[in-house]
């Protein structure tokens, strides 16, 4: 799993790549933007599988950044990946995107409403 | 006829990617021999995504007070069904545990809930202090 950062509409723009299982959902809450407060979106797009663990650590990342006032989105699901969200009902806990630019540009105008 | 392949896999959870990826490949040779399936993809996918939980879930289950056991996969073939097992020589369990409260959403439990979802026929053996997960999937 290999974690890459960047900003986009003043807005944490973390991109994942490759497997996220039990073997590589530690990862996850070490990295710093994504165990932080800050709102962030997640690009799954070079996720290519996803289990029950690797969602956990998603929902995880996202309950904590709720619990202080601050958002997560997630952006490019694969077929795959898409489907596991699917049968554990996951899509409803997050707002998804096609494309990580966008989320961060809606989830920068959500922010400049407040 | 039938084909078996067996792989063991140490029952450390790093090796989830081995698992898991040798089930993808298991399915993928399988399909080889089956002609009229058209969601090849996803079949694979059934399998890669059945072994990642059972393995992890056979990991997680280890007895605290031992060194981690080897975890043993077969992918078996006949006719046009595929069957993956995973045995562990850890503490018993149960597949009949109640599905996770969605309402509540907690962080895990949903493994089973998945499995059980890409499979076409889940059991759970005990014998001989060996706990053996079945799962089969027919291509059609």
């Amino acid at each position: 799993m290999t974690i890459t950062e960047t900003t986009h509409s003043n807005i944490h723009l973390v991109a994942l790549k490759g497997a996220l299982d039990a073997s590589t959902a530690a990862t996850l809450a070490k990295n710093s933007v994504l165990s932080g407060n800050l709102p962030t979106v997640i690009d799954l797009s070079g996720v290519d599988f996803l289990d029950s663990s690797g969602l956990g650590a998603l929902v995880g990342i996202a309950r904590k950044k709720r619990a202080a006032n601050s958002d997560t989105l997630l952006a490019c699901l694969n077929t795959n990946v898409r489907k596991v969200f699917e049968i554990t009902h996951a899509y409803r806990l997050f707002d998804i995107y096609d494309d990580p630019y966008t989320a961060a540009e809606e989830l920068s105008k959500k922010i400049s409403a407040l | 006829m039938s084909h078996t392949i067996t792989l063991t896999v140490p029952g450390d959870i790093s090796y989830t990617r081995v698992a898991s990826s040798s089930a993808s490949q298991a399915a993928e040779l399988f399909l080889l021999s089956i002609d009229k399936l058209e969601k090849k993809t996803e079949f694979c996918h059934a399998f890669e995504l059945a072994i990642s939980e059972a393995f992890a879930n056979a990991v997680n289950n280890a007895n605290d007070l031992t060194e981690p056991q080897p975890i043993t996969i077969q992918f078996i073939r006949k006719g046009s069904t595929l069957t993956a097992t995973v045995s562990d020589r850890n503490k018993p369990f149960s597949i009949e545990t109640p599905m996770p409260d969605i309402s509540t959403y907690p962080e895990n439990g949903f493994g089973l809930m998945l499995i059980r979802n890409v499979m076409d026929c889940v059991s759970y053996s005990r014998k001989d202090n060996t706990n053996t997960i079945r799962m089969s999937k027919t291509a059609s």
